[in-house]
């Protein structure tokens, strides 16, 4: 399929998604004498979108030298690591505040490095490590930026809280 | 003015600014340098950083970022044939080439000077531009300003490129969209929120440029999966020569410097426009005023070719500055992001800025040239061994940039819907990213989105709800016309190059 067609599709879905959403935005009573009320602009800019995606998708169909999404590209892609890095992108929101920063980011980092095929461990916990203990300091010492190191940094230093 | 300027030279040049001005430069250089990392993601990082600071001080790190990863795409594109910048593409058809024949050195030193002189020359016509024009903007009323936008706008979509039109029209439109999430401004009703509180104060634009930038430039990496080649590894292991250019060299390159300067700082200035779309035309503005000898080196190491894009791109970098600084409208994606960064600071630019803020407007135009100079006498003896960062293994360096734009936004808020959003919206990204589609746009939507509501809205409160604005201020109808010319250059270009075609075939 070309490009534009996945596209167009994909952003003319999003349009109408958008338009139809503009009328459950709320009215303010007398809001009808109001020369623009909060829907106005949203209304205008979604019938915008549709209208320019249909564009694009009317245009992908007649023009023939479209530039096409190849599966042999696809094929090129590495989307079983991408998931997994999307995966521990969600884990590390779920974990900072719970195991907090410290240990979050190691655990992320480490994550990072053994999924792109770092093998070298040495260098693999130096860098997570360092990383998270160093930015932590610089963030609470120099930048006086609070952020909670979490309960295993709690149970070294004590909670000072 | 003058008051202005040293008031500006004050503030840029306290030992804080200048420090800031030199990290910027080798921060901007470095994340530049990595391909596929460009100024917008390099300015997105920072911006975390410089909300702790004073307004003056983050506008002038950010610059410093600017350029450096302006000038850090060139290296990787001198040393690696491997842009990190589209800007600097055309630095990498003369600047390769040299390199392969062991002046690399001399490449890189061109660059550098080059790309000092556009500065220095772009320096010179924003310092007195960019208050001639805050002075004519300030008769500008809403309807202007609503008409602006609407330029801007059309101006990103119509320079996209040829058949890239519609493409950048609705990333425009879905940046807007994008916008309008949140708490409307004037009523106080909550629109697209579906109920989260989350989403009562709009998406943060930091949130959404880390996200359609540095986190899936990062991720487009891992998924495309692309190794160092051997032959970028060797290339980066060669001995760069010497940094020395001839007397004869310099006054060889002299004139292109200064046409592709003024040209660059031109093109800058025109929103939608930018470095990309200035380097390209000065290369082949050189190119076509070469002698039939010259124009036979052009794409196998010609001073020239390497010295006209370099200026431009570097001139039409300050150029941007001037619609940003003066009107309050960004001109491409870079600027949008530094003028997001300003609203975060509590700072609207705009002609009002010259009036009120004069320190902060003065300094960054004093800083851009600062910049130039650190750009020069720092980071050019030190390419050799900044370049050697580009041997990396991204392994290392992939899953620390996600680190970074995940906790740079996290920093702002606290709150880990946050994350969440930025990886929803990092996977969006990515497959605009495969189709084709262009980012830009879609940032430079999101961030005029509210500003031209709020001034449409104004234009018609002001008329009564009537249309009549769009035509009756003389400054809006001018304005409006252009919009028109430049929403049917790129169809009309189309249709003659379809008619070329079929009386071809």
């Amino acid at each position: 399929m070309a490009k534009n067609t996945i596209g167009s599709l994909f952003f003319l879905a999003f349009s109408i998604f958008y338009f139809i959403n503009v009328f459950s935005i709320k009215k303010m009573p007398g809001g009808h004498f109001e020369v623009m009320t909060a829907s106005t602009f949203p209304y205008y800019i979604g019938l915008g979108g549709i209208i320019i995606s249909t564009m694009i998708l009317i245009f992908s169909f007649i023009e023939k030298d479209e530039e096409i999404l190849s599966l042999s590209y696809l094929k090129t892609l590495d989307f079983k690591t991408t998931i997994y890095f999307v995966g521990a992108m969600m884990f590390y929101g779920f974990t900072i505040r719970s195991l907090g920063f410290i240990i979050a980011t190691i655990i992320f980092l480490l994550i990072g490095f053994v999924l792109l095929k770092e093998r070298n461990i040495k260098r693999i916990l130096l860098i997570s490590v360092g990383v998270s203990v160093g930015f932590y300091l610089i963030l609470n010492n120099v930048l006086g930026v609070y952020i909670e190191p979490g309960m295993i940094a709690d149970y070294f230093v004590g909670d000072e809280s | 003015m003058m008051d202005g300027i040293f008031l500006g030279i004050s503030t840029a040049l306290t030992s804080y600014n200048i420090m800031m001005v030199v990290i910027g430069c080798f921060a901007g250089t470095f994340i530049g340098m990595l391909p596929g990392l460009g100024p917008i993601s390099a300015i997105a990082l920072m911006i975390p950083i410089t909300y702790g600071m004073e307004p003056s001080s983050g506008l002038i790190l950010i610059a410093g970022v600017y350029y450096g990863a302006i000038f850090g795409g060139s290296t990787s594109s001198i040393l690696i044939n491997a842009p990190g910048v589209a800007g600097t593409v055309a630095s990498s058809f003369d600047g390769y080439p040299m390199a392969k024949n062991g002046q690399a050195g001399k490449a890189l030193a061109i660059a550098a000077y080059s790309s000092f002189s556009g500065g220095t020359i772009a320096a010179i016509f924003l310092l007195f531009a960019a208050p001639a024009l805050a002075k004519v903007s300030l008769s500008f009323q809403s309807s202007d300003y609503f008409a602006l936008m609407v330029l801007g706008l059309t101006a990103v979509a119509a320079f996209a490129g040829k058949g890239k039109f519609l493409k950048a029209a609705v990333m425009t439109v879905f940046g807007l969209m994008l916008a309008t999430v949140g708490t409307d401004s004037d009523s106080g009703i909550a629109r697209f929120t579906f109920g989260r509180l989350d989403l009562i104060d709009g998406i943060s634009f930091l949130l959404l440029a880390m996200a359609a930038f540095a986190l899936s430039e990062a991720m487009m990496n891992i998924l495309e999966n692309k190794e160092q080649t051997q032959k970028e590894k060797d290339d980066l292991n060669e001995s760069i020569g010497s940094l020395k250019i001839t007397r004869e060299e310099v006054m060889e390159m002299a004139p292109t410097v200064g046409r592709s300067s003024v040209l660059g700082f031109f093109v800058g200035v025109l929103p939608g426009a930018g470095a990309t779309i200035a380097s390209f035309l000065a290369y082949g503005m050189e190119r076509s005023f070469a002698s039939t000898k010259e124009k036979l080196k052009f794409g196998k190491g010609s001073l020239k070719g390497l010295a006209a894009p370099e200026s431009a791109n570097n001139a039409a970098c300050s150029g941007s500055f001037v619609p940003l600084l003066t009107l309050g409208i960004p001109g491409s994606g870079t600027t949008a992001i530094i003028l997001g960064a300003l609203i975060s600071y509590g700072i609207q630019p705009g002609p009002t800025m010259y009036v009120d803020n004069p320190a902060l407007f003065w300094s960054v135009i004093v800083s851009m040239y600062i910049g130039n100079v650190v750009l020069l006498i720092l980071n050019l003896p030190l390419i050799p061994y900044i370049a050697k960062l580009l041997t990396l293994p991204k392994q290392l360096l992939l899953p620390l940039i996600i680190f970074f734009s995940l906790i740079g936004v996290y920093l702002v808020t606290f709150n880990t819907f946050d994350i969440y959003m930025m990886t929803m919206f990092a996977v969006v990204a990515i497959f605009i990213r495969i189709i084709d589609y262009p980012m830009a746009p879609m940032i430079l939507g999101f961030i005029l989105g509210g500003m031209m509501e709020d001034n449409l809205r104004r234009a018609l409160t002001i008329s009564d709800g009537s249309l009549a604005f769009l035509w009756e201020r003389p400054i809006t109808f001018t304005i409006l016309i252009i919009t028109v010319v430049l929403l049917l250059m790129p169809m009309i270009g189309e249709l003659r190059s379809k008619m070329k075609k079929s009386k071809e075939s």
